[in-house]
């Protein structure tokens, strides 16, 4: 089932899919890692719906619900299947 | 030979320059910028060697700032060898970055820093295997002990001075990306670009649309440059100015255009590359990493556990910012005092010379009390702003200031701004002067615009003792307590609604993406916390003292003429006379628009104002605010209290708006905004309370 990255609870862990929408903050979530097939874990959440940490590559990063709701991700264990880059 | 360092934020970048240079440093401004630049010139093997440092950055695209300066940098000055820092805890991503200089650069030496914080994370790196995996030289430094800084450096120069440029590994590119560079490679190759740039850089992007390709910037040195050799530590910065040249649009427009038609826009070259490049450092990570153990939990981890959880997080910031208070703006009140002292024994000095010399006894008054009693005031809050500031480079470099970024973020949302802006606000509340300059971690000039307008309603620790002391007199027992947090929860208020209100006036359209590393935690060497907060002291005294010396000197001649006359009959007590009008409306007589007036330069010299208008002879406060009981209501007194709060900037505040935001017209409008809102939100209180019968 494909989710969003703001619906994980801490803990959970899953691979990108794909990011939605494009310009300068994808850019930014590409220069900070966040590409597609990339595996993250969400390790903890702010509260009152606050931030979330986010761990990927061995580091950790803080993102809002409102950016991680344009990361879509699947299952970890699932096995990537590269989409064709026309799609993402 | 020009040297540049490079890497992504906190790789330990500073303290590399910082060995390198000691204290040979140049720090200003990036014309036109806000972005700190800093340079040093240190001789090494008979070569003079200009070496610069520039801003921390995660990519070469033009995303903050920081990034633009750093990719004009690379772009236009082109340096003879690029230093890369890597932080070898977070390879992988900061790889990404030396990839992206490798297109651009061809002579860099990689600086492998943090070994001993990826070794407690159970990471292994092999330098002599990333070398070879890249084709890169490598050196492995510790830069926090200083080791390996100097072998780093003389690689750099051994690379620098090779004959041919070295020839790193291609990114291998998937075979349908690689063809559309190899045809848009093709279509270049005998442009004069190609001469200026690598082609394949080049190519790569023409296809992403980036708009520096086709211009063409001419330098112009900086007519006014000051002798910098007479201040080896604060140039005025600003070496360099660009000046747009031509700009003609590249050959392939008929390329792109079909590209276009497949689905590979210029987004979708942006992200094909960049997954190419960390598929590419994947690959490679095998032949250099080891991984002994994946899970095994880092001081960090265990740190977080307390610091950012939802429970114990807002605690424990809670006392970590009270002891920052508390030693920046409680214990530093005697160095303080020591200052003013200090200020009036040299004003007495000098009096009792000019005395001898039989000087006007005009000049006298303007030297004690014009000059040294004005500059003096502003002076006092220097310790508070060192001090404030060594905590503020302890928090940054130990990686707190991010995690409170991270918890604030939630109330700073509610306000449309960036998490970052939550520890500038908050150090309002000392003092507001560091709070505006705090603003520097900001990413997004907007967001930065906005905080640093909001941040003088925020009451600071002088006007918060003022506002305290007339609480009491009006409001005793526990109605005080009430009154006084009534009037900090109308400032938070105002502060929100402020900035929502900003955001339509400086059209931020777009909300600036909270997009933060969380870096591992780390002790800072006592040499990075001590050098910026030197320079940072040292660059606010250097900027500010013509402007508060002049404003002193303004405030004097207001107060002091005609002579010999009782302060009421001043210029500036005419002013408040005349100015009654406005204070009307208020229930204010012309003694508090005096006060009002005078207290521009610092706000706690009103209650002293207050007193000699209301003829109370004792300096302390308590009495002064009880003489005013007998002239005024407690709804006047509420009154005064929030437009007290709210008005004018003081002095320093509005000095150090105008250096930050480089901008006459929004320290103009910052200005004139809070005189506005104190006064509408005045009258509100004032006939809101009439109204409701309040007295």
């Amino acid at each position: 089932m494909d989710r969003f990255l703001q619906d994980l609870k801490p803990g959970e862990r899953a691979r990108v899919e794909r990011i939605e929408g494009g310009g300068a903050l994808r850019r930014r979530m590409m220069d900070m890692g966040i590409v597609p097939g990339v595996e993250l874990e969400v390790v903890r959440c702010a509260p009152l719906g606050g931030p979330l940490q986010i761990r990927l590559k061995g580091y950790y990063l803080a993102m809002r619900r409102g950016e991680c709701a344009r990361i879509m991700v699947c299952a970890p264990n699932r096995e990537y299947s590269e989409p064709s880059l026309a799609s993402r | 030979m020009k040297i540049a360092l490079m890497g992504n934020p906190n790789v330990g970048k500073s303290t590399v320059f910082n060995v390198l240079t000691g204290s040979n440093q140049q720090v200003g401004n990036w014309a036109g910028k806000t972005v700190e630049r800093k340079s040093g010139i240190i001789h090494r093997a008979n070569e003079e060697i200009e070496l610069i440092d520039l801003p921390g950055t995660y990519s070469l695209t033009a995303y903050s700032q920081e990034e633009i300066v750093t990719r004009e940098y690379i772009l236009r000055e082109k340096p003879d060898v690029v230093m890369a820092m890597v932080d070898a805890s977070n390879i992988e991503r900061n790889l990404y970055l030396v990839l992206q200089i490798l297109e651009l650069a061809p002579r860099v030496v990689i600086g492998l820093n943090m070994m001993d914080l990826a070794k407690t994370a159970g990471i292994t790196i092999h330098s002599n295997k990333l070398a070879l995996a890249l084709n890169v030289p490598v050196v492995e430094i510790t830069a926090a002990k200083g080791q390996g800084i100097e072998e780093f450096l003389a690689e750099a120069i051994r690379v620098g001075k090779l004959k041919k440029d070295p020839i790193a590994d291609d990114v291998p590119y998937p075979e349908e990306l690689e063809n559309r560079i190899q045809a848009m490679e093709r279509l270049l190759s005998d442009t004069i670009w190609a001469t200026k740039y690598p082609l394949r850089w080049l190519a790569i992007k023409r296809l992403e649309q980036d708009p520096e390709i086709g211009q063409t910037w001419k330098s112009i040195p900086q007519t006014n440059q000051r002798n910098r050799s007479t201040d080896p530590c604060c140039d005025p910065g600003d070496p360099v100015k660009y000046e747009l040249q031509e700009s003609v649009s590249l050959p392939g427009e008929a390329l792109l255009q079909a590209y276009e038609a497949e689905g590979w826009n210029k987004d979708h070259f942006e992200m094909a590359v960049a997954d190419a490049k960390y598929k590419y450092i994947s690959k490679i990570l095998p032949e250099f990493r080891v991984n002994e153990n994946p899970v095994k939990r880092t001081w960090t981890d265990k740190l977080d556990e307390w610091i950012l959880s939802p429970f114990w997080g807002y605690p424990i910031m809670v006392i970590i910012l009270s002891l920052v208070f508390w030693f920046s703006f409680v214990a530093s009140a005697p160095l303080g005092g020591a200052v003013s002292e200090a200020m009036a024994w040299a004003a007495d000095v000098i009096v009792v010379i000019m005395q001898w010399g039989q000087m006007p006894e005009v000049i006298q008054s303007l030297v004690r009390d014009g000059i040294f009693a004005g500059v003096g005031a502003v002076l006092a809050f220097v310790p508070q702003i060192a001090i404030f500031f060594a905590f503020f480079s302890l928090m940054q470099d130990s990686g707190y200031l991010a995690r409170a970024a991270f918890l604030g973020d939630r109330f700073m949302q509610l306000m449309g701004l960036h998490g970052k802006s939550f520890f500038s606000l908050v150090s309002g509340f000392g003092c507001n002067v560091p709070g505006i300059m705090a603003t520097r971690t900001l990413e997004d000039p907007k967001d930065r615009l906005i905080t640093m307008l909001i941040n003088p309603l925020i009451p600071c620790v002088p006007r918060l003792g003022v506002m305290s002391a007339v609480v009491a007199a009006f409001f005793p027992g526990s109605r005080g307590a009430f009154i006084m947090v009534s009037l900090l929860l109308l400032s938070m208020l105002l502060v929100m609604f402020s900035a929502l209100f900003l955001r339509r006036v400086v059209r931020q359209k777009e909300r600036s993406a909270f997009v933060m590393e969380l870096p591992l935690y780390h002790v800072p060497t006592i040499r990075n916390v001590l050098l910026p907060t030197w320079q940072k002291t040292y660059s606010f005294l250097k900027r500010a003292w013509t402007f508060i010396l002049v404003a002193s000197i303004v405030v004097w001649v207001l107060s002091s003429y005609p002579q010999g006359v009782p302060m009421n009959e001043t210029w500036a007590g005419k002013m408040g006379g005349w100015l009654a009008f406005i204070g009307q409306p208020l229930g204010f007589d012309w003694r508090i628009m005096v006060a009002i007036v005078f207290g521009f330069t610092a706000k706690e010299t009103t209650l002293s104002t207050l007193g000699i208008l209301y003829g109370v002879a004792a300096d302390a406060s308590q009495s002064i605010a009880q003489a005013m009981t007998g002239a005024m209501t407690p709804l006047g007194a509420y009154t005064f209290l929030v437009v007290y709060m709210l008005y004018i900037p003081c002095l320093a505040s509005v000095v150090t708006t105008y250096k930050e935001s480089r901008s006459l017209g929004w320290t103009s409008f910052g200005v004139a905004y809070n005189l506005i809102l104190s006064f509408i939100i005045g009258w509100l209180i004032f006939h809101g309370g009439q109204l409701f019968g309040f007295q």
